[in-house]
C-alpha cells in the first residue's frame, strides 16, 4: 500500500468496481425483501376480512371498508380496552425509561471511566445477572414486591423494568471506546469535581448512547409480557402486550372454544398488532436523529 | 492496585454473605407466609375464610363470558361484582393455574369466581399442593344444592369430579356429533351413515365418485377426542387424582386408527385442521360431513369467516357406534366455573356461579354453546331450531349430550397437546396412525408421569 | 483535589507530550468514592431485581417444595426427564445456526449500510431492518401462522419450491431449528444493526480517510480497521446472542400457539423450566434448569469475553 497506489476507483460510494456494487446491491435487496415482506403482508391484512385473508392473494390489498370494520371491531372489544392498554403501556414504559436513564448512564460512565475497587466485580456480576434466565427470577421478584405490598401497583412493573443491565453495558462500552481519558483528566486539571466532569464533559458527548439506551429500554419494556402478566392481577392495568394475548384467546383460530358473538377475527388481530407496534416505530424514527455520524467536536487535539 | 487486594477480599466476602443471608431469610419468610388458616373442614367440606356477605366478589372471565357479568349485574344489582378479564387459560397458556400458584405462595389475592375454557383444571385445583389449601371449593358438600347439581346433564360434571367430589360447575358441553351437508348428500345420493363401518364405506365411495370432497378432518388437536374417545379407546382412563390407565393398542383403539388411515389415504379425511387457511382454501364447498363437537355449528359452518354454509343445508346426525355396540361419543372442550375456597363471600360467589351456568338470561339467551345444565339446554335447542338455520332437528345434539363415554377422564396433562406434538407431525411425514399407536401410548405415559401420575 | 501532576514551569511542546508515556495516574486521580455515588441507583436495582432473586433461585434449586435441603436431587430429576435430552439437542442446534448467522450477517450488513453515504437510503435501510424487531411475542403469532403456510403465505412460492405443501409439513421437527433461527434473526438483527451502526459512527472519519488515501479497498478497510475497532461491540453481541440463544423461548412458544401445539411447548430448555414452574408447580426443578442454563451460558460466554476484551479499558 504505497503512496503511488492512489487510485480513484469510485471513491465517493466507497465500493470498488461495478461488480462489487452489483453484488452489494443484490445482497442488500435480498435482505430488504426478507425483512419487509412479512410486514407488507401484515399491513395489507388489516384491510381484509377473515375470508379475504385466506382467499385473496397475499399481496393484494383488501378494501378501505375492511380497515374501518376491523378498526371498529378492535376498539369495540371490551369497550375500548385497547385504548386503556396503550395508555397503560405508555405509563409503564415512560416511567421505566426515566428511571433507567437515571440509573444506567452514570453507572456505565463510572464503570468505564473511573477507577474503584469493585469495578471488575460489578461488571462480572452484571453479566451473570444478564445471563440468568428470567423464568427463575419471576417468582422471587413477585414475592419481594408482594412483601412490600406493591402487587397491582404500577410501580410493581416500573421498578423491575428499570433494571436494565443491557443498557449499562452499552453505556460502558460506549464510554470506554469513545471518550478518551485525557479529556477527563484535562477537566479535572481545570478544577472540576467528579460530578461536574460527568455533567459537563461526558454527558454532552453521550447523546448517541443516551438515545440508544432510551430507545432499547422503551422497546424492551413496551414488548415485555411476562412481568406485567405476573404482577398485575386486574385487567384495567394491562399493558398492550398482555392485552394482545387476551385478544388472541378470543380468536377462534387460536382458541377454538371461543366461537361466539364476541369472537375476534384474524384481520382485527393484525390491526391490533400494527397499532401496538406504531409507538415503537415512532420512537425509533425520533431517536435515529441522535445517532449522528462522527464524533462531536471537543476532543483533545493531538 | 495490589495494596487494595487484601482489603477488598474481606469486604467482598462480607457483601456476599450478607446477600446470601438476605436471600435465605427471604425464602424462610415467604415459606412461613403460607396461609395456614383453619385446617378444620367448614360447613361445606373445606376450611373457609372469614365470611362477609357484603364484600365485593372478584370474578375472572374471558371476553366471551363478559356477557355473563352484564346479565348477572342486571339480575342481581345488590351484589357487587368486580370483573377481571383474562385469556380464559386458553390455547395452552395455563394462566389460571399460573396465577393461582403465585397467589398461593404469597398468601392472598385469589379471585372469588373463575371461568376457565379448559375442562381439566379440577384435576389440580382440587388438590393441596406443597401444603397449601386447594384453590377450588368443594361444591357438593352443601355449597350448591343437590337438586341443582343433579339437573346437569348426566356426565357433564365428570371433568369437575375428582375422587367422587364435585369441584366446579360445567358451563357448556361440547359433545361430538356428525355434522353433514344435507343438500350435498341428497345431491350425491348418499345416505347418512349409522355406524363407523358405514362411515368408512361412505368415505371409499366419495373418494371414488367425488374426489376432493371430505367427510372429516384428522389434523386437529382434538382428533383423538372425536375418533378415539368415541371408539372407547382407553387412552386417558383417569382413575384417581393421580392415577391413570393408558392402553392405546387395544382393539378399540386399533379399529379407529385403521379407519382413519384408510380415509386419510383416500383423501376423504385429510390431515388438516379446520382452523387453518389451508382448510378454507381447499375445502370450502367440498365438506360433505364433519365429525366434530357442538360448537362447530357457530365456529365453522355458520361463520362467514369460515365455511359459511348457507341456511337450510346443515344437518346434525347422531354419534356413530361401532356395529353391534351402543353409541358413545367424545367431547371437545366446554368451560368450567370455579368458586374459590378462600372466598370471603361464598354466598355471592355461589349466586354468581349458579347464575352463570343455570340462568336462562345467559345460558339460553346469550350463550354460544350447548348448556351443560339440562333444563337450559332444552330451551337453548328450541331457540336454535327456531332460528331456521339447520336442515334437521337438533335432537341428535341432546342425545349425544348424555352419550359422552365416561372412560376418558380429564387429567392435568393435555391429551390434545400430546397428540399434536407426537402424532400430527409423524402423520405428515408419512407414518400411519396404526403404527404410531405404541408411540402415542409412550408419549401419554411420559407426560402423565412428569405431571405426577402413576400410570398403569 | 487532583493528583500531583507537576506543572512544568515552561510550556512543553505538543509533540513531546504526545510521545511521553501516558501518566500512570490514568484516571486522573478521580476520587473512588464518587464512583459509588454514580453507581448507587443501579446497584440498588441490581440488588433488588438481580442479585437477591438469583440467590433465591439458587436456594430453590437445592431445596424441595417444603424448604428442606435435598442436594442435587432436583438436578437429577430434571436431567432424567424425558424432555430434557431432546431439549438440549434442540437448543444446541439452534444456537449454532443462530449465533453464526447473527454475528456474521449483522456485522456485514452494518458495515454495508454504513458505507452507503446517501442519507435517506441509509436511514430507510436501518428502518426497514429494524421494523420486524418491534413485533414481539403475541403480535407475531398470527404473522407466522400465515407466513409458514404454503397455501396462503406471501412467500408461498419459496415454500413450495422447497417441497412443502402444507403447514404441518413446514413445521416438522427437523425444520424447526432453522425456522426459529430465521424468526429470531428477523426480529433480532435490526436492533444489533442499529447498535453496530452507532459503533461504526464512532470510528473517527480521519482514520477512515487516511486509510482510503493510502489506497485501501473497502473490503480491506472493513476487515483491518472497522472490525478490529468493533471488537468490543461484536464480543458483546456474541455474549448477548449466546444468552438469547440458550434461553430460546419466544419463538417456539409463539409457533406452539400458532400451530395449536403441534410445535410443543417444551421444545427448549427455557420452556421446560417454565413448564416445571407453572404447569407442574415445581419451582425447584425449574430453578435447577435455569441454573444449568446459566452455567452453560457463562462458560460459553467467557470465550467471547476474553477474546473480545470486553472488560478491558483503554
Amino acid at each position: 500500500m504505497t503512496a503511488s497506489n492512489l487510485s480513484t476507483r469510485a471513491p465517493r460510494i466507497g465500493v470498488s468496481g461495478w461488480s462489487g456494487r452489483a453484488l452489494i446491491s443484490a445482497v442488500l435487496l435480498v435482505f430488504v425483501l426478507f425483512f419487509i415482506i412479512p410486514i407488507v403482508w401484515l399491513l395489507l391484512a388489516t384491510s381484509k376480512t377473515g375470508r379475504e385473508l385466506v382467499t385473496l392473494n397475499p399481496f393484494l390489498p383488501g378494501t378501505f371498508d375492511g380497515i374501518v370494520q376491523n378498526w371498529n371491531q378492535l376498539f369495540a372489544y371490551q369497550d375500548g380496552a385497547v385504548g386503556t392498554w396503550i395508555a397503560n403501556s405508555t405509563i409503564y414504559t415512560v416511567g421505566a425509561l426515566v428511571l433507567t436513564l437515571i440509573a444506567s448512564i452514570p453507572a456505565g460512565y463510572a464503570l468505564a471511566l473511573t477507577q474503584f475497587r469493585l469495578r471488575k466485580a460489578i461488571l462480572v456480576l452484571t453479566l451473570i445477572v444478564m445471563l440468568m434466565p428470567s423464568t427463575a427470577l419471576v417468582l422471587p421478584i413477585f414475592l419481594e414486591l408482594n412483601t412490600v405490598g406493591l402487587i397491582g401497583n404500577p410501580l410493581s412493573v416500573i421498578l423491575p423494568m428499570s433494571f436494565f443491565p443491557f443498557g449499562v453495558y452499552l453505556t460502558y462500552i460506549y464510554f470506554s471506546t469513545s471518550i478518551p481519558q485525557d479529556l477527563l483528566a484535562a477537566a479535572r486539571l481545570d478544577g472540576c469535581g467528579e460530578f461536574q466532569v460527568f455533567y459537563r464533559v461526558a454527558l454532552p458527548l453521550a447523546t448517541p448512547i443516551i438515545a440508544l439506551v432510551a430507545f432499547f429500554s422503551f422497546v424492551q419494556n413496551w414488548n415485555n409480557f411476562f412481568l406485567p402478566f405476573v404482577m398485575l392481577p386486574s385487567s384495567d392495568g394491562y399493558p398492550i402486550q398482555v392485552g394482545l394475548t387476551s385478544l388472541l384467546a378470543s380468536t377462534p383460530a387460536f382458541n377454538p372454544s371461543s366461537a361466539g358473538a364476541e369472537s375476534v377475527q384474524l384481520p382485527t388481530l393484525a390491526l391490533a398488532t400494527v397499532v401496538s407496534v406504531l409507538p415503537v416505530l415512532i420512537v425509533f424514527l425520533f431517536s435515529q436523529r441522535f445517532l449522528v455520524s462522527g464524533m462531536t467536536a471537543g476532543g483533545t487535539k493531538e | 492496585m495490589s495494596q487494595f487486594t487484601e482489603k477488598t477480599q474481606p469486604r467482598r466476602r462480607v457483601a456476599l454473605s450478607l446477600a446470601a443471608t438476605a436471600a435465605t431469610a427471604l425464602v424462610l419468610i415467604t415459606a412461613g407466609c403460607s396461609s395456614s388458616g383453619s385446617t378444620s373442614a367448614g360447613e361445606f367440606g373445606f376450611p373457609e375464610a372469614k365470611q362477609d356477605t357484603s364484600a365485593t366478589i372478584t370474578v375472572w372471565v374471558d371476553s366471551d363470558r363478559q356477557a355473563v357479568v352484564d346479565a348477572f349485574e342486571a339480575a342481581h344489582p345488590e351484589i357487587k361484582v368486580d370483573a377481571v378479564s383474562y385469556d380464559g387459560s386458553a390455547n395452552g397458556s395455563n394462566s389460571f393455574r399460573t396465577k393461582m400458584q403465585l397467589f398461593d405462595r404469597s398468601g392472598s389475592g385469589w379471585p372469588d369466581v373463575v371461568f376457565s375454557t379448559q375442562n381439566n383444571d379440577a384435576a389440580w385445583a382440587s388438590q393441596k399442593t406443597n401444603g397449601k389449601q386447594a384453590f377450588a371449593a368443594q361444591l357438593d358438600g352443601g355449597l350448591i344444592e343437590k337438586d341443582t347439581l343433579s339437573n346437569f346433564t348426566e356426565g357433564s360434571l365428570d371433568p369437575c369430579t375428582v375422587d367422587g367430589k364435585v369441584y366446579c360447575l360445567r358451563n357448556d358441553l361440547a359433545q361430538s356429533v356428525m355434522w353433514y351437508d344435507k343438500t350435498l348428500l341428497d345431491q350425491f345420493g348418499y345416505a347418512v351413515p349409522t355406524t363407523w363401518e358405514e362411515y368408512e364405506d361412505l368415505g371409499k365411495k366419495v373418494a371414488a365418485e367425488h374426489p376432493g370432497y371430505i367427510i372429516g378432518t384428522a389434523g386437529d388437536a382434538w382428533t383423538p377426542e372425536v375418533f378415539f374417545w368415541g371408539s372407547k379407546c382407553q387412552a386417558n382412563d383417569v382413575t384417581g387424582p393421580r392415577e391413570v390407565t393408558v392402553n392405546t393398542t387395544s382393539d378399540e383403539c386399533t379399529r379407529a386408527a385403521t379407519m382413519l388411515d384408510t380415509l386419510r389415504e383416500n383423501g376423504t379425511v385429510p390431515n388438516v385442521s379446520v382452523f387453518t387457511p389451508e382448510f378454507l382454501q381447499q375445502y370450502t364447498g367440498k365438506v360433505l360431513m364433519l365429525q366434530g363437537p357442538a360448537w362447530y355449528a357457530g365456529a365453522i359452518f355458520n361463520n362467514p369467516n369460515s365455511l359459511n354454509v348457507p341456511a337450510g343445508e346443515l344437518g346434525v346426525g347422531a354419534p356413530l357406534p361401532w356395529k353391534g355396540e351402543d353409541p358413545v361419543t367424545g367431547n371437545v372442550g366446554g368451560g368450567t366455573w370455579f368458586i374459590s375456597s378462600h372466598s370471603a363471600n361464598l354466598k355471592a360467589a355461589k349466586a354468581f356461579a349458579e347464575f352463570a351456568t343455570t340462568a336462562d338470561d345467559y345460558q339460553v339467551e346469550k350463550a354460544p354453546g350447548y348448556p351443560a345444565y339440562a333444563p337450559a339446554a332444552e330451551k337453548w335447542i328450541a331457540k336454535q331450531e327456531s332460528s331456521g338455520y339447520f336442515a334437521t332437528p337438533l335432537t341428535a345434539l341432546t342425545e349425544a349430550g348424555s352419550q359422552i363415554w365416561s372412560g376418558w377422564g380429564a387429567g392435568v396433562f393435555s391429551q390434545e397437546a400430546i397428540w399434536a406434538k407426537t402424532i400430527t407431525p409423524a402423520i405428515a411425514s408419512g407414518e400411519s396412525i396404526e403404527e404410531l399407536l405404541p408411540k402415542w401410548q409412550e408419549a401419554i405415559k411420559n407426560q402423565a408421569q412428569v405431571d405426577g401420575y402413576t400410570v398403569k | 483535589m487532583t493528583a500531583a501532576i507537576a506543572t512544568a514551569p515552561e510550556p512543553v511542546d505538543a509533540t513531546a507530550r504526545r510521545r511521553a508515556p501516558a501518566p500512570r495516574t490514568r484516571f486522573g486521580g478521580a476520587r473512588p468514592g464518587m464512583s459509588y455515588v454514580f453507581l448507587a441507583p443501579y446497584l440498588a436495582l441490581t440488588l433488588a431485581f438481580g442479585v437477591l432473586p438469583a440467590l433465591y433461585a439458587l436456594v430453590l434449586a437445592f431445596t424441595d417444595g417444603g424448604g428442606g435441603f435435598v442436594g442435587v436431587d432436583n438436578f437429577v430429576k430434571v436431567i432424567s426427564d424425558f424432555r430434557f435430552g431432546p431439549a438440549v439437542v434442540h437448543v444446541a442446534i439452534y444456537l449454532v445456526i443462530w449465533l453464526i448467522s447473527l454475528v456474521i450477517l449483522v456485522t456485514v450488513l452494518a458495515i454495508v449500510v454504513h458505507a452507503i453515504k446517501v442519507r435517506w437510503l441509509n436511514t430507510t435501510l436501518r428502518f426497514v431492518f429494524y421494523l420486524p424487531g418491534a413485533l414481539a411475542g403475541a403480535s407475531s403469532v398470527l404473522l407466522w401462522l400465515f407466513v409458514l403456510d404454503p397455501t396462503s403465505s406471501p412467500v408461498s412460492g419459496l415454500l413450495q419450491l422447497l417441497g412443502f405443501d402444507s403447514f404441518v409439513q413446514v413445521i416438522v421437527p427437523a425444520n424447526l431449528p432453522p425456522i426459529f433461527a430465521i424468526i429470531a434473526f428477523w426480529t433480532g438483527a435490526g436492533g444489533w444493526i442499529v447498535i453496530m451502526y452507532g459503533a461504526l459512527n464512532n470510528i473517527s472519519s480521519e482514520v477512515m480517510e487516511a486509510a482510503r488515501i493510502d489506497g485501501a479497498s473497502t473490503f480491506q478497510i472493513a476487515t483491518q480497521i472497522q472490525i478490529p475497532l468493533l471488537r468490543k461491540w461484536i464480543s458483546y453481541m456474541g455474549v448477548m446472542s449466546l444468552a438469547a440463544g440458550t434461553q430460546l423461548f419466544v419463538e417456539p412458544q409463539l409457533l406452539s400457539q400458532a400451530s395449536n401445539a403441534i410445535v410443543p411447548n417444551d421444545y427448549s430448555l427455557n420452556q421446560l423450566a417454565y413448564q416445571y414452574a407453572f404447569q407442574q408447580n415445581d419451582f425447584n426443578g425449574s430453578a435447577a434448569i435455569s441454573l444449568l442454563l446459566l452455567v452453560v451460558a457463562l462458560a460459553l460466554s467467557t470465550v467471547f469475553v476474553t477474546r473480545g476484551g470486553l472488560f478491558d479499558t483503554e
